[in-house]
């Protein structure tokens, strides 16, 4: 554990400093992203017939596939930001605070990613406005879809908002230490800054954040998200009241372990051992399990209902998708990520950060073929399950599956970009950790963590 | 002729009940004339076209006059050529389309074009909503009192796919794009017995609560007010398939890539066959007809284009796979109106079956009138002179004695036939055969028979009656029909209790046909559907169609081959570029072809 004290110079590395490593991965990112690009062009101009997708019934195949299970998956990614940000903000959990931005950003990134992905799996993506919000007024009515869009722009601006705000304090103080290529942007950034709106920024910023941690899991991913599929008596493989929690686990167990891999990365990069703590990684970890045990106890709950005695067309779902490999792999990696993490709880020794990695990449894994499951599964065992001699078949193409690589391109750029304007970590959080809390000590890990995970 | 032809003529009762006290009932031209009068007005107005109105009363105008001169004649002339030479090219789907067609064509352009088996373009009577729908079409707020729908026999299916065909030929569609589709099934239910053909005939089922109109966030997918069809709108459309998801029954149909058959070509086509529009847009001016463009969602629409007007007059009321039905398994019509085909159908199907598989035709009026020219008028010569056995008698007869509604009043396939058995009964009346006699009816098994002692006056006596006489007592007989038309429903079981004691205390009183025996004849000879029912009614989407027969249980499976009675692949349709492709019943088998890095991997098989 790294003793020393944090400094604005810490923050301000990743903005002025440039390695070899970061054009590498810059390099990488921006031809996964190309690349996926160069793809949807291809499928703009031959149609969506380039992926695997085709009509369920006598089309013999799925309507929705990886780009929707992919953009659930993002949106439960994006989770991550307001978690932390609410802890931080509302429930006083100061320790998080060096990842709170990244967290944030980590949302920004990934509701970009999702939004792409809606756009991706248009057949007509030219007329999104159009017909969208030419008839939004009344489609905001009855089409679930349509909350969707709604509630994922409301989180998005409110975040985009909340991290605009916070960022004002940081750039006016930082101003002179920040390149002056990018004076424009911190000139629209600090537009109109005066000192006396920090208290009153301080305050919106703490509404704001209550605004989105009610939004985020009552109505986005224990919400709309669940309810495209939840409320379709048609598909039993969904129609469930237990997709809203069960998605909301899900989301929130994919947002815990990707703040967990991208605060790692950062701390990697930038020698951040003392401002992003092990304690902080502990804490995180604890989050984890939590999430994953809750994540589990729902899927058991669908399980016992659909299985016990459940009418033919949900059994039928059901059985399918607990006999699935990709079913069981997800439930294994993530089963076992909670053993890991209940287990150094018990005993500290088993914690490593590179554990602490690899069980957030499992878990990442495991909601992603979760969801993409998710998705198939529905159009697999319909209510209507008739059509035997045209069974659904599907794979992702070649397009679908870059679009993976693709948009984690994508958020990553975005991580690599951002990190080169402003400072990822707050300013707030330095000069916390130069105060005397204390940090960083085994001891107070189990007894801190405890009550976090309560509330 | 005329008080006979009354009672029979397809409005006569409903105008008779109307305009009761300002017509002289007896006298038949006065209520054509009154009928005529008021669409004359509807022809100065625009809401008829002279055609139609031609039409629409040649065949009482000849009767009447023994000629038709109206100033008319020349557009409905027209009308006939041009249907006539615009369908030519779909003649290939329609052939061997049974008696339907022969019937139609027969009436309206004689055997010259029957023998090339023209389609079934409507009758007379099928202007008739295309008038309510224009209307109600123009300022678009329907009053909820008309929806398209069908009655679809399923066991009156044989499979042969002619409807499939059809619609695809109709709407240009992409190979695999089977807005309707029929598929056979196994059925592990037990007691059901393993040779049944179980067949499903599925088109969407334009519900009423459609679910993938409720979940679409564009109302592209939307439900027409005039009419309760369920279109999508293909340029609102975004593409992103929540319809197809929200769908219970899996009847959508997205366009993945470019279809194969262009706009301009389908124009080009709507145009050859002299459609008034392009069979894409409909009266509303939008885009909702025939195959959809790239990236948008598409299903089966139940023929806007036709129920509009566009394609003619004479196909409101129709759509390409009803038409296409051999079997007249498919009744297609409004399902608010209890005497439309489907209504008609579904209310009584042995009923229905027997109207279709008898098929009567018009023309067998005629031959029969000329069989039976100089012959006498009993049972026995009358069925000697004709073609006619007791058996088929019986059933026409039956059909009269069961018909719930007013025999032809509606404007489908179900009431031409309806039509055509009133054609054929009222020449055996007019040549002097006693239909509502006890003697016949018994002799039919539509009657208790009776008692041997006035039996015993028998045939011989009345036999020798003179013509005028029987003609006489035919004109009672009528009369006394249609008033216990309605009658024999409500009667019928007030009737059997009575029958026994009545007929001793009152032996002169005759009380009509036995309607329980008639439903018997129905039932014995066409069978009785094992169920009536809506597709996953319990999902709440009110389907508007209903199945008769062959209901699906929740493990039932369709079989491999997916071909039903013949093989999909075995079957080709002409698109509008003129080349003819197979129909295929696993739309994935065609779109692989485009799938970018197909792997054959498949997690469904997992």
């Amino acid at each position: 554990m790294s003793t020393k004290s944090p400094t604005e110079a810490d923050i301000l590395r990743p903005v002025n400093n440039v390695s070899k490593q970061y054009f590498i991965l810059f390099g990488l990112c921006t031809l996964a992203f190309g690349a996926f690009l160069v793809g949807w062009m291809y499928q703009l101009a031959e149609g969506m017939a380039v992926t695997g997708l085709s009509d369920w019934g006598s089309g013999g195949g799925v309507t929705w596939g990886l780009y929707i299970g992919a953009f659930i998956w993002w949106v439960g990614i994006a989770h991550g930001g307001i978690i932390l940000s609410a802890a931080v903000r509302l429930l006083g959990m100061d320790r998080y605070m060096p990842v709170a931005r990244l967290a944030e950003l980590l949302t920004i990134a990934g509701l970009s990613a999702a939004g792409f992905y809606i756009l991706v799996h248009m057949g007509r993506p030219d007329r999104m406005v159009t017909s969208v919000l030419g008839h939004y007024h009344i489609t905001v009515n009855n089409s679930p879809l349509v909350w969707d869009v709604t509630v994922i722009t409301a989180y998005f601006v409110l975040t985009a908002t909340y991290l605009a705000l916070t960022l004002r304090y940081d750039i006016t103080r930082l101003r002179d230490d920040l390149p002056g290529y990018f004076s424009p942007v911190y000139d629209v950034l600090t537009l109109g800054y005066t000192e006396d709106e920090d208290e009153v920024v301080e305050r919106m910023v703490w509404w704001l954040a209550l605004a989105i941690i009610i939004m985020a899991p009552l109505l986005l991913h224990g919400g709309v998200i669940p309810w495209l599929f939840a409320v379709l008596p048609g598909m039993p493989a969904w129609f469930s009241a237990v997709q809203g929690p069960q998605f909301l686990t899900i989301a929130l167990t994919s947002a815990i372990s990707g703040v967990i891999i991208v605060a790692y990365a950062f701390r990697r990069a930038y020698d951040w051992d003392h401002i992003m703590t092990d304690d902080v990684f502990r804490g995180l970890l604890l989050w984890l399990g939590f999430f994953c045990l809750l994540f589990l106890w729902l899927q058991l709950q669908q399980n016992v209902v659909g299985l016990f005695a459940a009418p033919v067309s949900t059994a039928v779902a059901q059985e399918a998708t607990i006999t699935h490999p990709i079913y069981i792999t997800a439930m294994v990696l993530v089963f076992a990520t909670l053993v890991y993490i209940f287990a150094q709880t018990i005993r500290p020794s088993l914690f490593t950060k590179g554990r602490a990695l690899v069980a957030s990449f499992a878990v990442l894994f495991a909601t992603l073929i979760e969801k993409l499951i998710f998705v198939v599964e529905g159009f697999l065992h319909p209510e209507f399950e008739i059509y035997a001699a045209t069974p659904g078949a599907y794979f992702p193409s070649a397009i679908e599956l870059l679009s993976l690589l693709g948009t984690i391109g994508m958020v990553t750029l975005i991580f690599l970009v951002v990190s080169k304007v402003v400072p990822v970590v707050e300013l707030h959080a330095v000069e916390h950790l130069r105060g005397d809390h204390g940090h960083g000590h085994e001891e107070t890990d189990e007894t801190a963590t405890e009550p976090e995970v309560k509330a | 002729m005329s008080t006979d032809d009354e009672s029979f003529h397809p409005l006569g009762q409903e105008w008779e009940t109307e305009l009761e006290g300002m017509l002289d009932e007896t006298e038949y031209d006065s209520d054509l004339g009154m009928q005529m009068a008021q669409d004359a007005m509807r022809v100065t107005k625009g809401e008829l076209s002279e055609a139609e109105f031609h039409e629409k009363y040649h065949d009482d105008v000849m009767d009447e006059f023994g000629v038709d001169d109206r100033p008319t004649e020349a557009a409905y002339d027209q009308a006939q050529e041009e249907s006539s030479g615009a369908m030519g090219r779909m003649l290939s789907a329609f052939d061997g389309d049974g008696e339907e067609s022969r019937r139609d064509v027969m009436k309206k352009m004689g055997v010259g074009a029957a023998a090339v088996g023209l389609g079934a373009w409507g009758t007379v009577d099928d202007s008739q909503p295309s008038l309510g729908i224009s209307q109600e079409g123009d300022n678009d707020e329907g009053d909820g009192d008309f929806q398209w729908g069908m009655a679809i026999d399923l066991e009156r299916c044989d499979g042969c796919l002619s409807c499939v065909e059809a619609c695809a030929e109709e709407n240009n569609l992409d190979q695999g794009v089977n807005w309707m589709y029929v598929l056979e099934y196994d059925e592990p239910r037990a007691g059901t017995p393993e040779t049944s053909r179980n067949r499903l005939v599925r088109p969407c089922q334009h519900c009423t609560d459609a679910p993938c109109e409720k979940v679409c966030p564009t109302t592209a997918r939307h439900t027409r007010d005039s009419d309760g069809l369920v279109l999508t709108d293909y340029d609102v459309c975004i593409g992103c398939r929540y319809c197809q998801v929200a769908c219970p029954y899996g009847v959508n149909y997205f366009q993945w890539d470019e279809p194969d058959i262009t706009t301009d070509e389908i124009a080009e086509q709507a145009d050859d066959m002299g459609m008034d529009g392009d069979h894409m847009v409909d009266e509303r001016e939008r885009w909702v007809d025939s195959r959809a463009p790239r990236g948008t969602m598409s299903k089966c629409t139940m023929c806007p284009t036709r129920q509009d007007g566009l394609s003619g007059d004479d196909r409101v009321g129709t759509t390409a796979c009803q038409e296409a039905c051999p079997p007249d398994a498919i009744n297609f019509g409004n399902m608010h109106d209890e005497t439309s085909d489907p209504q008609v159908y579904a209310s009584n199907p042995s009923r229905g079956r027997t109207l279709s598989l008898l098929s009567v035709g018009e023309e067998f009026a005629e031959s029969l009138e000329e069989d039976l020219d100089g012959e006498d008028d009993d049972l026995e010569s009358v069925l000697e002179a004709t073609d006619l056995d007791e058996d088929t008698l019986g059933l026409l007869l039956a059909t009269e004695i069961t018909a719930e509604s007013e025999m032809g009043a509606g404007d489908g396939t179900i009431a031409d036939y309806e039509q055509d058995v009133m054609s054929t009964l009222e020449v055996l009346s007019d040549h002097g055969l006693d239909l509502e006699s006890e003697e016949v009816l018994s002799e039919l098994g539509l009657a208790d028979a009776p008692d041997p002692e006035e039996d015993g006056l028998g045939d011989e006596d009345e036999n020798g009656d003179d013509e005028e006489e029987e003609n006489g007592d035919d004109e009672n007989g009528d009369d006394e029909e249609e008033a216990e038309t309605d009658s024999f429903i409500q009667d019928d079981e007030d009737e059997e209790e009575d029958d026994e004691d009545d007929e001793e205390e009152d032996e002169d009183e005759f009380d009509g046909p036995d309607v329980e025996a008639a439903q018997n004849l129905l039932e014995a000879f066409a069978g009785v559907p094992s169920s009536n029912f809506r597709l996953l009614e319990d999902m709440g989407t009110n389907p508007n169609v209903i199945y008769l027969g062959n209901e699906p249980g929740p493990n039932a499976e369709q079989r491999e081959p997916t071909g039903t009675g013949v093989d999909y692949e075995n079957i080709s349709y002409q698109r509008a570029d003129g080349e003819r492709v197979e129909l295929v019943d696993n739309r994935k088998d065609v779109l692989d072809e485009k799938t970018v890095g197909d792997t054959g991997l498949n997690l469904g098989g997992w």
